[in-house]
């Protein structure tokens, strides 16, 4: 996602991602992700409920992950008064938005606000 | 030394075909960089289950027959996880287009408290994502 980087700062797009990963394991990992996101550690999933996105289906953690469950793969697109004009909801967990998918879906909807 | 079988060549090569593409796939999972689209990837895979049965037709040696066994296994294994790995969340209660998101206190990678109220008045892009494997 970082890739699409200069695109987000062209918009002033506020890039923020939730897992359920600790803190520590996110910093860790920070350079796969993106540098300059706010990436948030949703442990008890206190975030991924509000938005309704926990997972129903099939839990598969590793047995050495602390999560009792997890949230669906998604992303949103919310404009400047909290409205989400945008979502893609993954039904594979291994697949995540695709850049390309994420750029266009920014070209139709944050690039014809007023 | 004994020839060796037919069938144990092509196991062989199977089994290093499956291994190799095994663990392209768990690089790419650890580095969050999977494609889209995996096609490839299963044509791959069932390209060594093809390989490991022929492996037995042709005939292998007693030792032999490991390698086509671990292609097959390796081979339907993968592409049975993209299978089983469907995600689901409650209709009525998942956020959608044109709802208001809702206001959310959490803590960033740095121990930092973090208030969406902070992400009034600016574009934002969210996203959930499992978790770093």
């Amino acid at each position: 996602m970082e890739e699409l980087r200069p695109e987000f700062d062209k918009r002033g797009v506020k890039v923020i991602t939730v897992s359920v990963d600790l803190p520590e394991v996110i910093a860790d990992r920070r350079y796969l992700h993106g540098l300059q996101a706010t990436m948030l550690s949703d442990q008890a999933l206190v975030v991924t409920d509000a938005f309704g996105l926990r997972n129903q289906g099939v839990h598969s953690a590793p047995p050495s992950e602390s999560a009792k469950a997890l949230p669906v793969p998604a992303t949103l697109l919310v404009d400047r008064d909290g409205t989400v004009l945008w979502r893609d909801l993954s039904e594979n967990y291994q697949r995540r938005s695709d850049p390309s998918v994420v750029l266009a879906a920014m070209e139709a909807h944050f690039d014809t606000l007023p | 030394m004994e020839k060796m079988k037919p069938g144990t060549k092509i196991g062989l090569l199977a089994a290093a075909i499956a291994a190799l593409t095994a663990w392209y796939w768990v690089h790419l999972t650890r580095e969050v960089a999977l494609p889209e689209d995996r096609t490839l990837f299963v044509i791959v895979f069932l390209s060594c289950v093809v390989l490991g049965v022929a492996a037995f037709i042709k005939r292998t040696s007693w030792f032999g027959a490991v390698p086509p066994v671990f292609a097959i296994a390796v081979g339907l294994f993968f592409p049975a996880t993209m299978m089983i790995s469907e995600q689901v969340v409650a209709r009525d209660s998942a956020i959608e287009v044109g709802d208001t998101i809702p206001r959310f206190i959490s803590v960033d990678d740095s121990g930092t408290e973090f208030d969406s109220r902070s992400l009034n008045g600016h574009l934002v892009l969210i996203k959930f994502f499992r978790a770093h494997w």
